[in-house]
C-alpha cells in the first residue's frame, strides 16, 4: 500500500499553492478538490480547474489519482475558472426575462410605444395568440428546467450569463416590439396561414418536449455514462431514426411557425440565428456520437433528415 | 474601421500588428497563390497612391481626389473579402471572425457610406481615411508577400509597426467624419430604411444605425490600437528572431 503526495502548482506561476501528503491511491479528483477547497475557501470546486498539463485539459472529478500517468509524487495544475453559476439557475434567469419582457410590449408598459398608446390592445387575434404561444413556450422551457433536464456539466462561468441574457432578453425585446406595435399588420395569407402556424407550432412544442423525455431518461439513475438515444412508442420521438438531435430540429420547427404566425421579419432573423447555433451544436453533438459508439445508426444526420 | 489580415497573423487590424506565426503554414500551393494574392493587392494599392498624386498635381489641389481612385479603390478594397475565405480555408492562421470584421467595416465604409451618399465623395475627410488605407495597405500587403517569400527586409517589419501611430487615428478621424458628413442626407432621403407599417413588420432606420456605429468606434478603437503599441514593443525588441506571441 503505497501513499501518494500530491502538489498543486499553479498553472502560470508555476508557484505551489499545495501539498497534500498521504493521499490514498484510489483517490478522485473530486476528492482533491475538495481537499483544495479546504486549503482555499474562495476556490469551490466547480471553480477549480485540475490538470496534469499547465495547458492541457481539465480532469474529470471521477478520474482516479493511481489511474493517472504520474508518479507516486503527483504534480498537478489548478486554474481559477473563475465564479461559476449552476446551469439550472442560468436557464432559469434566462428564460424568466423574455417570458415577462414579452407582456412589457404586450401589454403597452406606457415608455414603450408613447404615452398615447399606453394600455391599450391590439384589434388583431393573431396578437394575443402569439402572446400566448411565445408565453407558452417559455412557460414550458421553465417547467423542463426544474423538472426534466440533468445537466452533465454542473456549472458554466458567470461572464456567460451576461451575454446569453442580453441575446435572448435583447431579441425577445426586439420581436415583441414588433408583433404588438399599434402599426402591427397581420399576415398576408390571414385565419388560414395562422392556423396552419398555430398548428405546426404545438406539433412541434409536443416534440420537442418528448425528445427532452426521452435524453432525461437516458441519465435516470445520475449515470453518467452516455447511451445512444432510440425511439420510443412515441411518434413524435421517431425522428431520432433519422436525425440525432431532434430536439433543436423540433425547437427550428417551433420558431419557423411563429414566424409564419407573426410574418415578422425580426422573429424571422431570430429563428435564423437559432438555427445556425443548433446545426453547429447538434453537428458536435453527433461528432461524439459517432466517436464513442462504433454502432451507431448510419442513417442519422446531425439535425435535418439526410440533409444536415 | 481597419484594415484585415492576410498572409499570416491574428488580431491584425491592418494598420500593423502582430508578426505571422510560423506554425505548420500552407502548403506550397497555397503559399504560391498567397504571394501572387499579395503582390497583387500591393500593385492595385500602388495604383491608388499613384492615382492620387497624378490627380493632385494636375488639379493643383487636395480636394475631390476621390473621383480620380473611385474605381481602384472599390476594385482592391472589395478584393480584400477574399482574406475572410483565406481564413476559412485555414491557409492563413487568423480567426475568421475577426477578419470578417476588418474587412466588412472597410467595405461598410466604401460601399454603404462613400458610394451611396454622393453628397460626401467631395469631402475633405475621405481623402482622409483613403490616404491612410493607401499607405497602410502598401505595406502590409508587401509585409506579406516578403514573409512568405521568408526575406523580410527590416524596413518593412518597421514601417508596418510603427507608421500606424500615425495613420490609425488618421483613417479613423478620416472615417467618422465621412460618417457624420453623410448623416443630414440619410435622414434627408431616407436612405436605406423601411418604416412601419408593412407587411414584414420590420423597421430600420440607416440614419441611427449609422449614429450607433460612429459610437462603436469609442470601445474598439482604443483598444485596437493599444494592442497594436504593444505588439510593437514586442516585435521590435525581437529583430533576430520572430517569437511566437501569446
Amino acid at each position: 500500500f503505497v501513499s501518494y503526495q500530491v502538489e498543486i502548482l499553479d498553472w502560470k506561476t508555476k508557484k505551489q499553492l499545495c501539498f497534500l501528503d498521504k493521499v490514498e491511491p484510489n483517490a478522485t479528483i473530486r476528492e482533491i478538490r475538495l481537499m483544495f477547497h479546504k486549503l482555499y475557501p474562495q476556490w469551490y470546486p466547480a471553480r477549480q480547474s485540475i490538470k496534469l498539463d499547465p495547458k492541457g485539459k481539465s480532469l474529470r472529478d471521477e478520474e482516479i489519482l493511481e489511474h493517472l500517468p504520474v508518479g507516486t509524487t503527483a504534480t498537478l495544475y489548478f486554474k481559477d475558472l473563475g465564479p461559476q453559476i449552476g446551469w439550472t439557475t442560468v436557464f432559469l434567469i434566462e428564460y424568466t426575462g423574455p417570458l415577462f419582457i414579452y407582456f412589457l410590449f404586450y401589454f403597452r408598459m406606457p415608455f414603450v410605444y408613447g404615452l398615447d398608446e399606453r394600455f391599450t390592445s391590439s384589434p388583431h387575434p393573431v396578437v394575443n395568440l402569439a402572446c400566448i404561444c411565445h408565453s407558452f413556450h417559455y412557460i414550458k422551457r421553465l417547467i423542463e428546467t426544474v423538472f426534466v433536464h440533468r445537466f452533465s456539466h454542473g456549472t458554466m462561468p458567470l461572464r456567460n450569463i451576461v451575454k446569453n441574457c442580453l441575446y435572448y432578453w435583447g431579441f425577445a425585446a426586439w420581436l415583441a416590439y414588433y408583433i404588438n406595435h399599434p402599426l402591427y399588420t397581420p399576415p398576408s395569407y390571414g385565419k388560414k396561414q395562422i392556423n396552419f402556424a398555430v398548428i405546426m407550432f404545438l406539433l412541434c412544442e409536443a416534440g420537442n418536449f418528448s425528445i427532452h423525455v426521452v435524453l432525461s431518461d437516458l441519465q435516470r439513475n445520475g449515470s453518467k455514462i452516455r447511451k445512444i438515444p432510440y425511439p420510443t412508442k412515441n411518434p413524435f420521438t421517431w425522428l431520432f431514426f433519422f436525425v440525432s438531435c431532434p430536439n433543436y430540429t423540433y425547437e427550428v420547427g417551433t420558431w419557423i411557425s411563429f414566424t409564419v404566425m407573426t410574418q415578422c421579419v425580426p422573429v424571422g432573423l431570430f429563428t435564423l440565428l437559432c438555427f445556425i447555433q443548433m446545426t453547429i451544436w447538434a453537428k458536435d453533438k453527433h461528432c461524439t456520437y459517432l466517436r464513442e459508439f462504433k454502432d451507431y445508426p448510419s442513417l442519422r444526420m446531425p439535425i435535418i433528415p439526410f440533409l444536415l | 474601421m481597419a484594415g484585415s489580415g492576410s498572409g499570416g497573423s491574428r488580431a491584425d487590424n491592418g494598420y500593423g500588428s502582430q508578426q505571422p506565426r510560423r506554425r505548420k503554414g500552407p502548403g506550397a500551393l497555397a503559399t504560391a497563390y498567397l504571394v501572387i494574392y499579395n503582390v497583387v493587392m500591393t500593385a492595385g494599392w500602388l495604383v491608388i497612391a499613384v492615382g492620387l498624386v497624378r490627380a493632385y498635381l494636375a488639379k493643383g489641389s487636395y480636394h475631390s481626389l476621390y473621383y480620380s481612385i473611385e474605381k481602384p479603390l472599390k476594385f482592391f478594397q472589395t478584393g480584400a473579402l477574399l482574406e475572410i475565405l483565406h481564413c476559412a480555408f485555414g491557409i492563413v492562421p487568423s480567426s475568421v471572425v475577426l477578419t470578417a470584421f476588418q474587412v466588412m467595416s472597410r467595405v461598410f465604409l466604401t460601399w454603404a457610406v462613400t458610394h451611396s451618399v454622393k453628397e460626401v465623395q467631395t469631402e475633405d475627410s475621405v481623402l482622409l481615411f483613403v490616404v491612410a488605407w493607401t499607405i497602410t495597405e502598401i505595406i502590409r500587403y508587401s509585409f506579406y508577400t516578403f514573409s512568405l517569400l521568408n526575406h523580410l527586409p527590416y524596413l518593412i517589419k518597421w514601417a508596418r509597426y510603427t507608421l500606424f501611430i500615425v495613420l490609425y487615428p488618421m483613417g479613423v478621424s478620416g472615417e467618422l467624419l465621412t460618417i457624420y458628413a453623410a448623416l443630414p442626407f440619410v435622414r434627408q432621403s431616407g436612405l436605406y430604411s423601411i418604416s412601419l407599417p408593412n407587411k414584414y413588420n420590420f423597421s430600420f432606420d440607416y440614419y441611427t444605425f449609422l449614429i450607433l456605429v460612429m459610437i462603436s468606434y469609442i470601445p474598439i478603437f482604443p483598444q485596437l490600437y493599444f494592442h497594436m503599441l504593444h505588439q510593437r514593443r514586442k516585435v521590435l525588441s525581437h529583430t533576430e528572431e520572430h517569437k511566437k506571441s501569446e
